[in-house]
C-alpha cells in the first residue's frame, strides 16, 4: 500500500491525549496480548521485537479482585472472527499492581491500564492507588476503563450501555488520576453510541476506545446446543471491522471526544479506514493473538510515511 | 520454563505434504532459520496474509532437521482440510516451538511412551531424541492401515482397535495401547519409571491410572482448543493442583505437558478398565 495523499499523522511520533504524551499511535487491545510480558521471548530468534513501535499496550482487563474467568470451552472460530468467553479471567488488581505493573516499567513497555469493576465507585480507589503507586513510572501513560466486556453478567445488569452509569465510571477515576490518559472503552452493543461517548466526554475522559466485542452466539450441530458454555460470546476479528467503523464514525462525528479505534484490525489498510475517520490511534486485538508481531508491523508501515 | 528454546515467528515454505497412512498427513515446512525444539512442544500453524485463518492452529512437533520442521496431523475439519491441500511450494506461518516439553530422561530412568493417534508425534520425537534400549514405546491406532508403519520402526508395539491392514512382518496387537504395558512383567516395580503419554482423553486416563498402579511418575501432553498459542488470550485453561487448591492453568503456556498427578481430570475414580482406545 501506498501512503494515501489525505495522510498527515506522524504514527510513531509522540502525541497529546489529555495530560500525557503517548508515544506513538498503534497499540495493542485488551486481553489480546496479556499483560505485555508474554511475547518478550519472541524478540530473540526474530531479531525483532514485537513492541518495536507501539504506542502502548493495553494489559489485560484487571478487576478489584482476581477472577478465574469462564468454563471451557471459550472460544469458537467462526466465518471471519471468532467469539470469546473468557470471562475476564485475571490476576486481580493488587497483584498486577505490585508484581506485572512494575516489570512493564523495567522492560521499557509502554502501558494503558485497563480496569473493570462491577459498581461505578471501585473505579476510584483503583486510580488512586495506581497513582499513588506508580505516579513515578516513565511508561505507564493511562488508563482504559473497559466498561463494555460481553462475558460478565455480574450484578445482572450491562452497565456500560448506561450514560449515566458510564459518566460515574469516568468521574470516580478522574478524579484520582490527574496526569495519565483516561479512556472510556465503549460497548457497540447499545442503540447510540455517540451517547455514551458524550456523557464519557462530560465526566472527563481524554478519549474514548470503540469497540469491544459484539454480542454472538455459535450452535454446536452435534449438538444443538451453544458452543460456549455462557451461551454469548464476544464476536471480534476481521468481520466486526465495518461495525467497528460505523461506531468510530459516529463517534467522531457526534460527540467531541478523541477516539481510538478497535476493532478487526489486522493490517495497515484497516488500521487507515479508522484514522481516515478520524481516529487518533488504533488498537489491535484478534490479530495480535495469532501473530505477536501484527502491531510492531502495522505501527512500522504507517512510521515509514510518517517520515517521508 | 527456561531453557526453552526461542520461538520463531516466521513464514515457511511447505516442501513435502502427504499421507503418511490412512489417517495421518505429514508435513514438512522448510524455514528460513534453524529451527530447534524440545520433544512436546508444539508450533502454531497458519496461512499467511489475507487468507489467515482468524486462530492459528496448533500441532505437536514430529521432527525438526536444520531448517525444517515436520508435523503429523489428522484432517478434522477446515483448518486441517485446508493444509492438506497445500502444495510444495506454498508458504505457511509457523509460530514456535511453543510450550513447556516433556522432560528429558535423567540417569537410570525406564521410560515408557504412550501415543494414540495423532498423539504420537510427541512419543515419537522424544523416542528419536533420548529412546534406549530399556525403554518402551507404544502406539494405539484404530487400525493397521492408519498406524504409520513407516515411521514406527521395530522397538515399537503397537495395538489397534481393530487388525485392518497390518503389513508382512510386522505385529499388532488388538486392544488398548495401555494393555501393550500393562501385561509387561519386565516393567514391575520401577520407581525410575517415567510414563510420557499424549493421546484422546480416555487413553491419558488410562495412562494415569497405570502409572498410579505401578508407582511410576506420569506427564501427559494435553490438547485444548487455542486461540494464541503464547499465554496472551487465556482461551486454553485446563484445571490444575497446586498444593491444596487448584487453579487455572494455560494449556499453551504452562503446558502442554503436565505432571498427571496434578490434574483433576485424569483423577482415581475416571480410570476405567476399558478407557484407553486411540480414538483421536
Ligand atoms: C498442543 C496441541 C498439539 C496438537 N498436536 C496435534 C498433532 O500433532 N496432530 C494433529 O493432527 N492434531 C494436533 N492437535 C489438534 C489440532 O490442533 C486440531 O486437530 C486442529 O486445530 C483442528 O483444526 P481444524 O480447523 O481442522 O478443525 P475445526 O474443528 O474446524 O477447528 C475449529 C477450531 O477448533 C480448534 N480445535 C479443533 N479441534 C481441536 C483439538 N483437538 N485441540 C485443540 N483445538 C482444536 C481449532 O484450532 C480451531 O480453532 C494438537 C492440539 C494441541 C492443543
Ligand atoms: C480473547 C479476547 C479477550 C478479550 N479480553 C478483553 C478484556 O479483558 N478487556 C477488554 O476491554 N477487551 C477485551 N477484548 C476485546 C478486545 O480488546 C477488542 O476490543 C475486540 O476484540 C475487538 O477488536 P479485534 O477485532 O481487533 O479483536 C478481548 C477480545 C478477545 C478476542
Ligand atoms: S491459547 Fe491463548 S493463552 Fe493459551
Amino acid at each position: 500500500m501506498n501512503r494515501p495523499a489525505w495522510w498527515r499523522l506522524e504514527a510513531n511520533e509522540p502525541f497529546r491525549l489529555g495530560p500525557r504524551m503517548l508515544p506513538g499511535r498503534v497499540w495493542t487491545a485488551s486481553g489480546c496480548f496479556g499483560y505485555g510480558l508474554q511475547a518478550h521471548e519472541f524478540t530473540t530468534a526474530n531479531g525483532a521485537s514485537p513492541y518495536a513501535g507501539l504506542g502502548a499496550v493495553v494489559t489485560k482487563t484487571v478487576t478489584p479482585l482476581p477472577r478465574e474467568g469462564n468454563p471451557m470451552p471459550r472460544l469458537v472460530e467462526t466465518a471471519c472472527g471468532a467469539l470469546n468467553s473468557i470471562g475476564l479471567e485475571n490476576v486481580g488488581f493488587a497483584a498486577f499492581l505490585e508484581t506485572v505493573l512494575p516489570e512493564l516499567e523495567a522492560r521499557g513497555v509502554p502501558t494503558i491500564v485497563s480496569l473493570a469493576a462491577t459498581t461505578p465507585e471501585d473505579f476510584g480507589p483503583m486510580a488512586r492507588r495506581l497513582h499513588e503507586r506508580a505516579a513515578g513510572f516513565a511508561h505507564w501513560h493511562g488508563v482504559e476503563l473497559n466498561l463494555s466486556c460481553p462475558n460478565v453478567a455480574e450484578g445482572g445488569h450491562d452497565f456500560g450501555s448506561s450514560p449515566a452509569t458510564v459518566a460515574r465510571c469516568v468521574a470516580a477515576a478522574r478524579a484520582e488520576l490527574p496526569d495519565r490518559a483516561l479512556l472510556a472503552k465503549l460497548t457497540p452493543n447499545t442503540a447510540d453510541i455517540a451517547q455514551l461517548a458524550a456523557s464519557a466526554r462530560e465526566a472527563g475522559v481524554d478519549a474514548v476506545s470503540a469497540i469491544n466485542t459484539v454480542v454472538g452466539l455459535d450452535v454446536d450441530l452435534r449438538t444443538g446446543q451453544p458452543y460456549l458454555p455462557r451461551r454469548f460470546g464476544g464476536y471480534s476479528g476481521a468481520a466486526i471491522l465495518p461495525i467497528a467503523l460505523a461506531k468510530v464514525d459516529q463517534i467522531a462525528r457526534g460527540a467531541g471526544v478523541p477516539v481510538v479505534g478497535v476493532g478487526g484490525i489486522a493490517t495497515v489498510e484497516d488500521a487507515l479506514k479508522f484514522f481516515a475517520l478520524g481516529a487518533v490511534a488504533v488498537q489491535v486485538g484478534t490479530a495480535q493473538m495469532r501473530d505477536p508481531f501484527a502491531a510492531a508491523r502495522i505501527a512500522a508501515a504507517l512510521g515509514q510515511w510518517s517520515s517521508s | 520454563m527456561n531453557g526453552r528454546p526461542a520461538p520463531l515467528a516466521c513464514v515457511g515454505e511447505v516442501i513435502a505434504n502427504g499421507l503418511v497412512s490412512s489417517a495421518f498427513h505429514r508435513l514438512d515446512i522448510a524455514l528460513d532459520r534453524v529451527f530447534t525444539f524440545q520433544p512436546g512442544q508444539f508450533v502454531m500453524i497458519n496461512e499467511p496474509g489475507p487468507l489467515a485463518w482468524t486462530f492459528s492452529r496448533p500441532f505437536s512437533v514430529l521432527a525438526a532437521d536444520d531448517r525444517i520442521v515436520s508435523i503429523l496431523y489428522r484432517v478434522v475439519g477446515r483448518g486441517t482440510q485446508a493444509m492438506a491441500g497445500l502444495a510444495p511450494g506454498r508458504p505457511v506461518s509457523v509460530l514456535g516451538p511453543l510450550g513447556e516439553p516433556f522432560p528429558a530422561p535423567v540417569d537410570g530412568q525406564t521410560t515408557v511412551l504412550l501415543g494414540g493417534g495423532v498423539g504420537l508425534p510427541p512419543v515419537y520425537a522424544w523416542w528419536q531424541r533420548w529412546g534406549l534400549d530399556g525403554d518402551v514405546a507404544c502406539f494405539g491406532a484404530r487400525d493397521g492401515g492408519e498406524v504409520p508403519w513407516g515411521l514406527l520402526g521395530g522397538p515399537w508395539r503397537i495395538s489397534v482397535d481393530s487388525p485392518g491392514c497390518v503389513p508382512a512382518g510386522r505385529q499388532a496387537t488388538t486392544g488398548v495401547v495401555t494393555s501393550l504395558v500393562d501385561r509387561d512383567d519386565a516393567l514391575r516395580g520401577g520407581e525410575r519409571t517415567v510414563l510420557l503419554a499424549c493421546g484422546p482423553q480416555p487413553l491419558l486416563r488410562a495412562a494415569a491410572d497405570l502409572a498410579r498402579r505401578r508407582g511410576w511418575r506420569c506427564l501427559v501432553s494435553l490438547e485444548e482448543h487455542m486461540g494464541c498459542g503464547y499465554g496472551v488470550c487465556k482461551g486454553c485453561v485446563v484445571r490444575v493442583a497446586d498444593g491444596d487448591t487448584v487453579r487455572n492453568a494455560t494449556c499453551c503456556h504452562d503446558g502442554p505437558v503436565f505432571d498427571a498427578a496434578r490434574l483433576p481430570d485424569l483423577a482415581a475414580e475416571a480410570g476405567g478398565a476399558d478407557a484407553g482406545g486411540a480414538k483421536a
